[in-house]
């Protein structure tokens, strides 16, 4: 494990890099704080996504240039955003319509916790006893698709995939696919399936830091990019 | 031999007698259609049609709008649009003060038939006669007294199924007006030439005389739109009272946030106030914020917060804590997390009128925890409940002087939902505009929401000394 | 999993035509139609749809009650013979009847009839994937009958279940390429709610733009709710 610990995983941009590939042509897209806001910066060349925040605005662009920022422009995350031909507007109950009633194609979320079963905990840690839940609920619950973008292990090394969820539920059986720094895995509701690895990685060596079982999949590959 | 009846215009012009300065009047097809084509052109009350037309004349036609009964008709200036869903949200949520319908056969309980008859039967046709009836403050049925052969429409008990059960107040004819009471129908005015036993004597449902009997007239009151803007945030808010449900947008950074009515509810200093809000105020602990903007906080820290219903309570980081957390720590406040679509929609359903609601959100988890669950076409819903308030302040960019209120960009958020949930609605707005400078199509809160407006003075800063 | 968007290209929602546009409607299928009176009133898909091979369907609507028009209507529709039935608040004038009144008087269209405000809200909670709403409307009349109750602050309210289908079919006066939507005056009424309720949703728009042609403050249809634009002439 020692050993495990210091050895090199994929930056946050290839994890990132990595989700894009996941998302449609076409497709409507949410997308969560950390890794996941990274996600639109490497989307694939030829295809277009169109990006829905729950601050109320769909067809969301880049990040605003400093200096160019409009308190009257943001996301999800509070970040400015540019102007761009073909967004609009609405409220908080519209917002959330597009999300719970399915029109919102993919939502990629980070974790604290995700288990076999595809259970969802990100919202609250226990020790806090308080939470944000903001839109994440929603966002698992109500995306035709979830996808979880994390490091594979908290700052302590523990696994963030687990057998069960001990951190307070978001979702149950909503997750379809986790992408760490160290895999691609699978999540068809029952279990796991370990489908790529980073590089120098065995899959031996993601399982012994994966606190569930995986079913390792018999054409396993590395990352595909 | 009794008098003339009334002509169909006038038995519509009487209707007008129930209205008064600001009324939302709901109408439905037939006769109650007319009242705008009868009176004068006059923004003093909003006609709305149930075909998406909110504040609107016959005496004009723009050949693109129409009333409930598919009339072309010309919106007032500060007349505005909407869809059918959100036309049923006004009349069902307790938005309007005022609903004519024009029934075929009414009853002693105040039930009514909408445009079915024995010729129809098996044909239903509520239309939103349905929603107006069970939305609305007063429902005024407008109807001929008797149908064709002298049948008297107005009967003990409904001889075909009823769109509305005790549902009407007021019942206009072409010879009577006739109030439904708890002990049955009153006739309060009767036609001129009309004693009340020749009215008595073609109904055939009992009827009590009022000792205030009187003769009916078509005296049209002018009525002209009570003014809804207010010199200060102080001013719009002075009769808060101590222990209020408000509602205030705040959705993450500054747009968004009514702040300066927030400091008017600070310098009021009323007390035990239960917060709903996107935020219990992380302006201040955010990193797009900024350490001294106004938000929640300073209703916090001056001790007026007992309670917040939000989905993002707290600072995103534990180590820079908002005033709420601290407050809550200290067991100072109370706290409902309630996911921000759950939230959103809650609020959607108090304002529209939907009591409750099953949504899939937070199903097998703690938010959902002692919750009713159901399985609906094999699906899991937690059972969650409609919100309203005592008071709301929202932000707007600019509104029109009978309320009608524009939002700019992802500052809209909360905002229209919220100020369709409370009994007082007070809008703060970088500008007011007269009536008609915001178009038909552009106007996102129609002003029959909105109580109250002031405006965000010009030197008004959202930053605090620090 | 992740539901395929029906049209992955960026500017693949325009079709040429309203019968191309229907690709896919099948017999038995339901169908929203929106439009109110004159208003809003998708004629040239209505009139693709009569031409299509398609039977048994069933129509959500307003009705058709306006007389003595040159439009193709729900009625010169259901004059086909291809609706088996219609839901609405009042699907025809209940004073001058028409083609609808005929059908459903010969025994050969079905009618459900639903109160406006409670379809509206129906269509609504199946776009947006609410399960069911507890509504005050109705209470006490035939409209709740074998229908679950329950008192809120004192009043009767009556459980209504969410309401989706197949294909909607709507009209605005302009669009963009991405598929936002403004309409003109009371024509907005049913499109807003029936472009959430359905499984693959067609506009008929009278004028489409590149991105950008309309302002963000005032699309009422967001383009994630369009699966497919037709031109209207």
């Amino acid at each position: 494990m020692e050993s495990l610990a210091d050895k090199e995983r994929l930056p946050r941009d290839i994890v990132a890099m990595r989700v894009a590939k996941e998302l449609p042509d076409g497709s409507y897209v949410n997308l969560g704080i950390g890794i996941p806001t990274m996600v639109s910066s490497f989307v694939p060349e030829g295809r277009t996504v169109f990006y829905h925040s729950e601050s109320g605005i769909l067809n969301c662009g880049p990040l605003a240039e400093e200096g160019n920022e409009d308190i009257d422009l943001i996301n999800a995350g509070g970040q400015y955003l540019q102007i761009i031909d073909g967004m609009s507007f609405f409220d908080s109950a519209e917002a959330f319509a597009m999300i719970r009633g399915g029109h919102v194609d993919v939502t990629v979320l980070g974790s604290h916790q995700v288990s076999a079963t595809g259970d969802l905990a990100n919202w609250m840690l226990p020790q806090r006893g308080v939470g944000n839940v903001g839109g994440a609920m929603d966002l698992a619950t109500g995306a035709s698709g979830v996808i979880v973008a994390m490091e594979h292990t908290d700052r302590n090394g523990e696994p963030k995939i687990v057998q069960e969820c001990t951190f307070p539920l978001t979702g149950k059986g909503c997750v379809y696919l986790i992408v760490t720094d160290l895999a691609v895995i699978e999540c068809d509701g029952h279990g796991l399936t370990l489908k790529e690895v980073a590089p120098g990685w065995t899959p031996e060596e993601v399982q012994q830091l994966t606190g569930a079982i995986l079913a390792i999949s018999p054409d396993v590959k590395e990352f595909e990019l | 031999m009794p008098g003339n009846r009334l002509e169909s215009s006038n038995m519509v012009l009487r209707a007008a007698q129930e209205l008064f300065p600001g009324a939302v009047v709901a109408l439905g097809m037939g006769l109650p259609c007319h009242l705008p084509f009868e009176l004068p052109a006059s923004g003093g009350v909003w006609f709305i049609a149930d075909s998406g037309a909110l504040g609107y004349t016959g005496q004009d036609n723009d050949g693109v709008s129409v009333d409930a009964g598919g009339s072309l008709v010309a919106m007032l200036p500060g007349g505005s649009f909407t869809g059918v869903v959100d036309v049923a949200g006004i009349l069902r949520g307790g938005h309007t003060d005022v609903a004519i319908l024009e029934p075929s056969q009414v009853s002693t309980k105040g039930d009514f038939v909408h445009w079915t008859t024995e010729k129809t039967a098996g044909l239903f046709a509520p239309g939103s006669a349905v929603d107006m009836a069970y939305g609305s403050s007063t429902v005024v049925a407008v109807m001929p007294h008797q149908g064709p052969g002298g049948r008297s429409n107005i009967v003990e008990k409904c001889t075909l199924p009823v769109d509305g059960a005790g549902r009407l107040d007021l019942i206009i004819t072409d010879v009577a007006v006739i109030k439904v009471v708890a002990s049955g129908l009153e006739l309060i005015e009767t036609a001129p030439g009309w004693a009340a036993e020749d009215v008595i004597s073609i109904t055939d449902a009992p009827l009590s005389v009022s000792s205030g009997l009187k003769e009916l007239t078509v005296d049209i009151p002018a009525i002209v739109p009570p003014n809804k803007v207010y010199p200060s945030a102080v001013d719009a808010l002075l009769d808060v009272p101590e222990g209020s449900v408000i509602n205030v947008d705040g959705f993450a950074g500054p747009g968004g946030m009514a702040h300066y009515l927030m400091v008017g509810l600070r310098d009021l200093g009323v007390k035990n106030l239960q917060l709903i809000s996107n935020t219990a105020g992380v302006a201040r602990v955010s990193a797009f914020g900024s350490p001294n903007i106004i938000d929640h906080s300073i209703l916090v820290e001056n001790n007026q917060v007992v309670k917040a219903t939000a989905s993002y309570p707290v600072s995103p980081s534990a180590s820079r804590p908002s005033a709420f957390e601290e407050a809550y720590n200290r067991g100072e406040t109370d706290l409902e997390v309630v996911p921000q679509g759950t939230l959103a929609e809650r609020l959607r359903s108090g304002g529209a009128g939907v009591a409750a609601f099953y949504t899939p959100t937070g199903v097998g988890t703690l938010l959902g925890d002692n919750k009713e669950t159901r399985t609906i076409d094999g699906k899991d819903y937690v059972l969650e409940t409609g919100l309203r308030a005592d008071y709301c302040i929202i932000r707007g960019h600019k509104a029109d002087t009978l309320g009608n209120v524009v939002y700019k960009g992802t500052s809209r958020n909360f905002n229209p939902v919220m100020a369709t949930t409370a009994k007082v609605t007070v809008v703060e707005v970088d500008e007011i505009v007269e009536p008609g400078q915001l178009g038909p199509e552009e106007i996102i809160t129609p002003g029959l929401f909105v109580d109250r407006i002031v405006v965000r003075p010009s030197d008004f800063s959202a930053y605090l000394d620090i | 999993m992740i539901s395929v968007p029906d049209n992955p290209s960026t500017n693949g929602k325009l079709y040429p035509s309203g019968k191309d546009a229907l690709e896919g409607i099948s017999i038995g299928d339901t169908v929203l139609v929106a439009g109110f009176a004159r208003c809003g009133i998708p004629q040239k898909l209505l009139q693709a749809l009569s031409e299509i091979e398609v039977s048994e369907l069933t129509l959500i609507c307003q009705g058709a009650w306006v007389q003595e028009s040159t439009d193709f209507t729900i009625a010169d529709l259901v004059a086909t013979g291809k609706i088996k039935k219609i839901i609405s608040p009042m699907p025809f004038h209940p004073v001058y009847g028409g083609l609808v009144k005929k059908a459903w008087e010969s025994g050969n269209l079905e009618l459900e009839i639903v109160p406006q405000g409670v379809l509206a809200e129906r269509l609504r909670a199946g776009g947006a994937g609410i399960g069911g709403v507890f509504l005050p409307s109705g209470a006490g009349t035939r409209f709740a009958e074998d229908k679950e109750k329950r008192l809120y602050d004192g009043r009767e309210h009556v459980l209504e279940f969410a309401l989706k289908a197949d294909y909607a079919l709507l009209r605005a006066e302009v669009a963009d390429t991405l598929g936002n939507m403004v309409y003109q005056a009371t024509s907005r009424n049913w499109n807003p709610t029936m472009a959430m309720a359905a499984g693959v949703t067609v506009a008929e728009v009278d004028t489409v733009h590149e991105p950008g042609g309309i302002d963000p403050e005032l699309v009422i249809t967001q383009a994630i709710f369009i699966d497919r634009l037709v031109l209207s002439d």
